[in-house]
C-alpha cells in the first residue's frame, strides 16, 4: 500500500493528512503551529504518522506536498502548492457538486471558483484589512470575553441582531462594548458581528461569481453562527464538513496521491489526474 | 406629466415635514423615483458634485442625484478594491440591486475616482453612461465656449434619451424653476446664519436633499412651505459656538453625525451637497439658455476641493465663508479615502492657523454608525474653545 | 549631439549582438543619469525647471523656452525603488498629509521640505508648472507648489472621452469643441511661459522639439507592438520601466530620438534572431497598473520565477502620455497640431486608464496571452478604481486567467510580500490548469 500525505501549516494551526491509494483518509493531526513553523510541519507530521498507525513504514508515504503559509518551511515535502489549489481540491473531494469554496480562516478568507475536478478556474482574497475573517470574530471574542467556540452557538439565540458598522478589526472592540453600553444583548451583538463577516465574504465570492454548490471551509467553518449567516445571506444551504480546518491538507494530500500515481517526477503542475 | 412625486406634507408642522424628508433621504428604495417610473417617466442619474440639472429637467425627464447612502454594499463589493471612498461603491451598489433604475449615467471628472464611473457603469448597465467633463481650467477664457459646447454635446445625448428635442423655452423654463430653488436653499442657509436656533443643520439637510430625488418644482413648493414654518418657530436662541463644517461636498456624513453635531453646536454654513448651490445668483433666462448655464457656472459660482480656480483659492474661500456667517471655529472633515478631501484638509489646516481659527479635524464614512467618539472629541474641542 | 555625431551600431548577427542586444537598458540608464545630472546642475547655470507629469508633459514646447522639465512622478518612484520613500512620506505625513493621500505627492512634498535632496541628485524648485487633468491628483499636487513656491501652475485641461465606443476624431464637430479648447489653452500658456522665462515664443525652435516628438512617437509605438514576437524580446514592467524614464525624461529632445531608433532596431534584431529575455517563457502575460516599485525587482521575480513574461503593459500606454498612438505631429502648422496632438495622446493616456478592458480583450490574440495581471493600488484611484470591475468584463469576453492585486507603488506599508507571493503561486497553479484543460480538450 502506498500513502500520500498533505501538511497544511496555518498561521495557528497545523494540519496533516495522510490518504491511501483509494484517496481515503487514514491519519490526521492538528497541532499549534507556535513559533518554530519547521518543527510544527514535521510535529504534525509525526503525529498523523502515528494516528494512521503506519510511523513505522515512513516510505510508504510516496509523496509529501506542504501548503499553506508556512509551505515552503515544510521542508521535509517533496513540493509545495498554495492552499487556494488545495481548498479548491479538497472541498471537490468531499462535496463533489461544490463549484464554489470559501474559505474563511484566521487571517484570510478565500473564494474559489472551481471546475468538477477540484481545479482552480479563479479565486479572489481578502485584501490586507482583517473584515471579513476570523480574526474579526477573534475580536469580538475578546471584547465580550466569550470563548471563540462559543461565539457560534451564542449568536444563535439572536432575535433581533445588532448592525455592526466597523469593517476594522481594531475598531470592533469599541463598538461592541458601546452596543454593550447601550443595553444590547449578547447575542443580538453576537450574530451582527457574524452578519458583518458574512456580508464581506459573499462581497469576495461576488468576485469569483457565486455558483453553486458552495462548500464553507477553513477554520471558521466550525462556527454554527457564521454558518447560519451565510445561508440566510446567500438564501440557499451550504456544505460544511465536520473536517473543514482539514480540507487544505486534504487538497494536498490528494495532489500528493497524484503524483504517487502518475510516478511523475516532481512538478509544479496542478491538476494532475490519475 | 404632472404626478405629484410628494404627498402627504402639506399639513404637517415643521418637525413632522423634516421628519418626512428625512425618512425619504433615508429610504433606499428610493420611492420617489418608483412613482416617477410607473408613471412613464425617465430618470438621469447624475453623481456628485455638479451637474446642469436644467437640461434634463427640460426634457422633461428626473434629474436624480445619485450620492450614495448609509448603508453596507453586498453586490458592489465586486466591482471595486478596498482603498476607495464610500460612495461610489453605495451608488454602484444602488443601481446594481436596482433600488434606482435609470435610462442614462453621467459622472464627471471631479476626482480620480469619479471619472472611473462612466467606464464602470459602461461595462454593467445598457443605459448610456458617459463623462460631462466640465472643465478644470476655469480661469481659460476658452473655458466658457468649451463648456457651452460640452452643454450642447450633452443636451444632444440627452434628447436622444428622452425620445425629443430640447427647446431654448424649455431651457429657459427650467432655469426658472431651478433659479426659485436655489433662491429658497438661499433664504434656507440665510435662517442657519442670521437665527441658527431655528433650524439645526441635519433639519437643513434633509429638506435640501430631498430636491435631489423629486422634480424641483414640488421642492420648491415643499421649501416654500417648510421655511414658511421655521420662521414661525417660537424656539430660543442657546449659548452655543457657531461653526462652519467643511468636507461634505460629494460623500455626505450620515445624518446621525450631523445631529450629532447640531447637538452642542450651531452650523451656520457648510458645504453639504454644494452641487445644489454651486450656482449662486440667478441664472439669466435671457439669450442663449446654454451660454447662461455655462457662464454660471465659471463665473457666479461657489468653491470645492474638485474644482479648479486660480481666482478661488480653497483656503481663503473657507475664510471667507466663515467670516461671513460668524463662525468662531471650524469643522474640517473628509470623507475616508476621499483623495482631493485629504489634500485640502493640509492647505486649510494651516490657513486656520494662520488666522488663529480654531478648528477639529476628523474624517467620516457615510455608513458610520457609531459617533460616541467623535462626540467626546467634538465637545472637548468647544469646551477647550469656551473655557480659554 | 547631433545623430551623426551617435556612432550606430551596426544590426547584424556577426559581432553585433554583443553590443546591440541590451542596449536600450544600457543607454536608458545611462541617459537617465545624465538627466538627473542636468537637473542638478541646473540652478548653477542660471536655468530654470517646469514641473510636469507623465500624461501630457508638453515638453515640446516647455523645451522651445529652454525649460528644464522635472517628473515629481519619476522622482517618487526612484525613492521607492531606492528603498528610500518611506521617510519622505513620513515627512509629508508629519506635515499633515493623511495616511491615504497618494504616495507620490507625500514623497514629493517630503523631497520639497528637504531642498529637493534625492537619491538621484538635487531637483530644482519649480518655475512654474504644467500639467493636464489627466489625474485629477496632478491639479492638487499643482496647488500645493503653488502654496509651497507662489510661482504660476497652468491646468492644460484636455477632456477625455466621453464613454465607451464613442471616440471623437478630426472633423467631428465634438471634437472640434475639444480641440479649440486644448489649442486656446496652449496658446495662453505661451503667454504664462514668455513671462517665466523672459523669452519669446520661437515657433521653429519649437518645431524642432515636435520632430523629435514624432521620432519618439514613431519609435515607441514600433517598441510596442514588436513585443508579439515569441519569446518575448523585453519585459513590459521591468524593461518598460526603462524605455517609459527615457520617453518622458528625453521627450522633444534628439537624444530620446536617437534612442528609440535603437531600441527599435535592437528589438528587431532580437526578433529576427529569436532573443527573448532571459528567462524560459511559459505564460505570456499583460500588467495594467503601476508597477510595485517599493519591491520592484522582487516582483518582476515573482512572475519570471513560474516562467511569466509582461508581453505588454498598460503602464506603456498612459505613463508615455499617449505615445503607443505613435501620433505624429504635423510641422507645417505646429500650433494646431500639438493642440490636436495633446488631445488625442493624452486622450488615449486616459482610456487606457478607464477603458483599457476591450483594448486588453484585442490584445489576446496577436500577443499570445494567457493572463492579465491587475495591480491595484492604494494611492492612484485614477488608476485603480476601475481595475476590479475591468477584470469582471475582460474574463467575460476573453479566455484568459486574471489576477488582481493590491497593493502600492510607493507605500511599502501596505505591500505584504507574502500575501502577494501567495495569490502569484495560485494564478500560476491556475494557469497550469488551464493549459491542461486545454490540452485535454483538443
Amino acid at each position: 500500500m502506498s500513502y500520500a500525505a498533505g501538511v497544511d501549516v496555518g498561521s495557528t494551526q497545523t494540519k496533516a493528512i495522510i490518504i491511501d491509494e483509494d484517496r481515503r483518509i487514514v491519519g490526521r493531526a492538528l497541532i499549534d503551529t507556535g513559533a518554530n513553523v519547521t518543527i510544527a510541519a514535521e510535529h504534525a507530521y509525526e503525529v498523523a504518522l502515528r494516528d494512521g498507525d503506519i510511523h513505522e513504514e515512513k516510505e510508504a508515504v510516496g509523496f509529501i506536498v506542504g501548503t499553506g503559509y508556512g509551505r515552503y518551511k515544510v521542508t521535509f515535502g517533496d513540493t509545495q502548492t498554495t492552499e487556494i489549489s488545495c481548498h479548491g481540491r479538497g472541498a471537490v473531494h468531499m462535496f463533489p457538486a461544490t463549484r464554489t469554496v470559501l474559505d474563511m480562516g484566521g487571517q484570510d478568507t478565500k473564494a474559489i471558483k472551481v471546475n468538477p475536478n477540484g481545479e482552480i478556474l479563479d479565486f479572489s482574497m481578502n485584501d490586507k484589512c482583517a473584515a471579513g475573517t476570523g480574526r474579526f470574530l477573534g475580536a469580538a471574542s475578546t471584547a465580550l470575553e466569550i470563548p471563540l467556540d462559543e461565539l457560534g452557538p451564542t449568536s444563535l439565540r439572536s432575535e433581533r441582531p445588532v448592525k455592526i458598522s466597523t469593517t476594522c478589526t481594531v475598531f470592533a472592540e469599541s463598538e461592541i462594548l458601546s452596543w454593550l453600553g447601550k443595553g444590547k444583548k449578547v447575542e443580538d451583538i453576537l450574530f451582527g458581528v457574524h452578519q458583518s463577516v458574512a456580508g464581506r465574504a459573499i462581497g469576495l465570492l461576488r468576485r469569483v461569481g457565486i455558483e453553486q454548490d458552495v462548500a464553507f471551509t477553513g477554520g471558521v467553518a466550525r462556527n454554527i453562527g457564521m454558518v447560519k449567516a451565510l445561508e440566510e445571506l446567500l438564501g440557499f444551504p451550504i456544505y460544511v464538513s465536520e473536517e473543514s480546518h482539514f480540507m487544505g491538507a486534504l487538497g494536498a494530500a490528494l495532489f500528493a496521491m497524484d503524483h504517487v500515481k502518475s510516478r511523475q517526477a516532481p512538478s509544479k503542475l496542478m491538476g494532475v489526474t490519475a | 406629466m404632472v404626478v405629484r412625486m410628494l404627498e402627504g406634507w402639506q399639513d404637517l408642522p415643521i418637525e413632522g415635514v423634516v421628519e418626512y424628508c428625512r425618512d425619504l433621504v433615508e429610504d433606499v428604495d428610493y420611492p420617489t423615483v418608483k412613482r416617477w417610473r410607473e408613471n412613464g417617466g425617465k430618470v438621469v442619474g447624475r453623481f456628485q458634485v455638479y451637474f446642469p440639472d436644467e437640461i434634463v429637467a427640460a426634457a422633461g425627464m428626473l434629474p436624480l442625484s445619485v450620492r450614495g447612502g448609509s448603508f453596507e454594499v453586498s453586490e458592489a463589493g465586486a466591482h471595486f478594491g478596498g482603498y476607495l471612498c464610500s460612495i461610489v461603491k453605495t451608488s454602484l451598489e444602488l443601481a446594481l440591486t436596482q433600488k434606482i433604475v435609470l435610462d442614462m449615467f453621467v459622472s464627471h471628472p471631479i476626482c480620480d475616482s469619479a471619472r472611473n464611473l462612466a467606464a464602470v457603469y459602461g461595462r454593467n448597465f445598457d443605459y448610456p453612461c458617459e463623462i460631462l467633463y466640465l472643465p478644470q481650467n476655469a480661469n481659460s477664457a476658452h473655458a466658457i465656449t468649451y463648456l457651452r459646447g460640452e452643454y450642447d454635446r450633452l443636451k444632444r445625448d440627452v434628447e436622444d434619451v428622452a425620445g425629443h428635442r430640447i427647446s431654448d423655452d424649455d431651457l429657459r423654463a427650467a432655469i426658472v424653476i431651478f433659479n426659485e430653488n436655489r433662491r429658497l436653499l438661499r433664504e434656507m442657509y440665510a435662517i442657519r446664519r442670521d437665527s441658527p436656533w431655528l433650524l439645526a443643520v441635519d433639519e437643513a439637510y434633509v429638506l435640501m436633499a430631498v430636491g435631489g430625488m423629486v422634480p424641483r418644482q414640488e421642492h420648491n413648493e415643499l421649501l416654500r412651505y417648510a421655511l414658511d414654518l421655521v420662521g414661525k418657530r417660537t424656539l430660543q436662541p442657546q449659548d452655543r459656538m457657531r461653526l462652519v463644517l467643511e468636507g461634505g461636498f460629494c460623500e455626505q456624513p450620515p445624518l446621525d453625525l450631523l445631529h450629532t453635531i447640531g447637538q452642542f453646536s450651531y452650523v451656520v454654513d457648510d458645504d453639504l451637497l454644494i452641487g445644489s448651490r454651486w450656482i449662486t445668483e440667478d441664472v439669466s433666462t435671457e439669450g442663449d439658455p446654454l451660454g447662461n448655464l455655462a457662464d454660471a457656472y465659471l463665473e457666479h459660482s461657489s468653491y470645492s476641493a474638485v474644482q479648479h480656480d486660480l481666482r478661488k483659492p480653497k483656503e481663503k474661500m473657507l475664510l471667507d465663508r466663515i467670516k461671513d456667517s460668524g463662525a468662531s471655529a471650524a469643522i474640517i472633515t473628509a470623507a475616508k479615502m476621499c483623495e482631493p478631501g485629504l489634500d485640502e484638509q493640509v492647505a486649510y489646516i494651516k490657513a486656520l492657523d494662520e488666522e488663529g481659527v480654531p478648528y477639529f479635524v476628523s474624517e467620516f464614512e457615510e455608513s458610520m454608525t457609531s459617533f460616541d467618539s467623535l462626540q467626546i472629541q467634538l465637545e472637548t474641542f468647544i469646551e477647550n474653545i469656551l473655557f480659554v | 549631439m547631433s545623430s551623426e555625431q551617435i556612432k550606430r551600431v551596426p544590426a547584424t548577427p556577426d559581432g553585433g549582438a554583443e553590443t546591440i542586444v541590451g542596449r536600450g537598458n544600457r543607454d536608458g540608464n545611462q541617459l537617465f543619469r545624465e538627466w538627473y545630472k542636468e537637473l542638478t546642475t541646473a540652478p548653477e547655470r542660471g536655468e530654470k525647471a517646469a514641473y510636469v507629469f507623465v500624461m501630457g508633459s508638453l515638453a515640446e514646447l516647455l523645451r522651445s523656452f529652454d525649460l528644464h522639465t522635472v517628473f515629481p512622478e519619476i522622482n517618487g518612484l526612484q525613492t521607492a525603488v531606492r528603498h528610500a520613500s518611506e521617510s519622505y512620506i513620513a515627512d509629508a505625513e508629519d506635515y499633515g498629509y493623511a495616511s491615504d493621500v497618494c504616495g507620490y505627492v507625500k514623497a514629493d512634498v517630503g523631497l520639497q521640505m528637504r531642498g529637493g535632496d534625492h537619491p538621484m541628485g538635487r531637483i530644482p524648485p519649480p518655475a512654474i508648472a504644467v500639467y493636464t487633468n489627466a489625474c485629477n491628483t496632478y491639479i492638487k499636487w499643482a496647488e500645493i507648489w503653488e502654496r509651497m513656491y507662489h510661482v504660476p501652475i497652468f491646468t492644460l485641461d484636455v477632456p477625455g472621452s466621453r464613454m465607451e465606443g464613442k471616440r471623437t476624431w478630426k472633423g467631428d464637430a465634438d471634437f472640434d469643441n475639444d480641440r479649440r479648447y486644448v489649442e486656446g489653452q496652449v496658446k495662453e500658456l505661451i503667454g504664462v511661459l514668455e513671462g517665466v522665462t523672459g523669452k519669446k515664443f520661437d515657433i521653429d525652435k519649437l518645431r524642432d522639439h515636435m520632430g523629435y516628438a514624432n521620432r519618439m512617437s514613431v519609435g515607441f509605438k514600433r517598441v510596442v507592438e514588436v513585443n508579439k514576437a515569441v519569446p518575448a524580446l523585453y519585459n513590459g514592467v521591468t524593461d518598460g520601466t526603462v524605455y517609459l524614464g527615457v520617453a518622458n525624461g528625453f521627450r522633444g529632445r534628439e537624444e530620446g530620438a536617437k534612442y528609440f531608433e535603437d531600441l527599435v532596431e535592437e528589438l528587431e534584431y532580437k526578433a529576427a534572431n529569436g532573443i527573448g529575455t532571459l528567462h524560459e517563457e511559459k505564460y505570456r502575460l499583460v500588467f495594467v497598473g503601476v508597477p510595485c516599485y517599493p519591491i520592484f525587482r522582487r516582483f518582476g521575480e515573482m512572475f519570471s520565477k513560474w516562467g511569466g513574461e509582461f508581453v505588454g503593459s498598460s503602464y506603456l500606454w498612459f505613463a508615455s502620455g499617449g505615445m503607443n498612438t505613435g501620433f505624429e505631429y504635423d510641422l507645417d502648422n505646429p500650433l494646431e497640431s500639438l493642440a490636436e496632438g495633446v488631445l488625442v495622446t493624452v486622450r488615449n493616456a486616459m482610456d487606457s486608464m478607464f477603458y483599457s478592458d476591450k483594448m486588453l480583450v484585442d490584445m489576446v490574440e496577436p500577443y499570445g496571452i494567457d493572463g492579465v495581471v491587475y495591480h491595484s493600488i492604494k494611492s492612484c484611484r485614477t488608476v485603480s478604481t476601475g481595475l476590479a470591475d475591468n477584470r469582471l468584463a475582460v474574463m467575460k469576453d476573453a479566455d484568459v486567467g486574471t489576477l488582481l492585486l493590491e497593493s502600492d507603488h510607493m507605500d511599502s506599508r501596505v505591500v505584504s510580500e507574502a500575501q502577494l507571493k501567495n495569490r502569484v503561486d495560485a494564478f500560476f497553479e491556475g494557469l497550469a490548469t488551464r493549459k491542461l484543460i486545454a490540452e485535454r480538450a483538443s
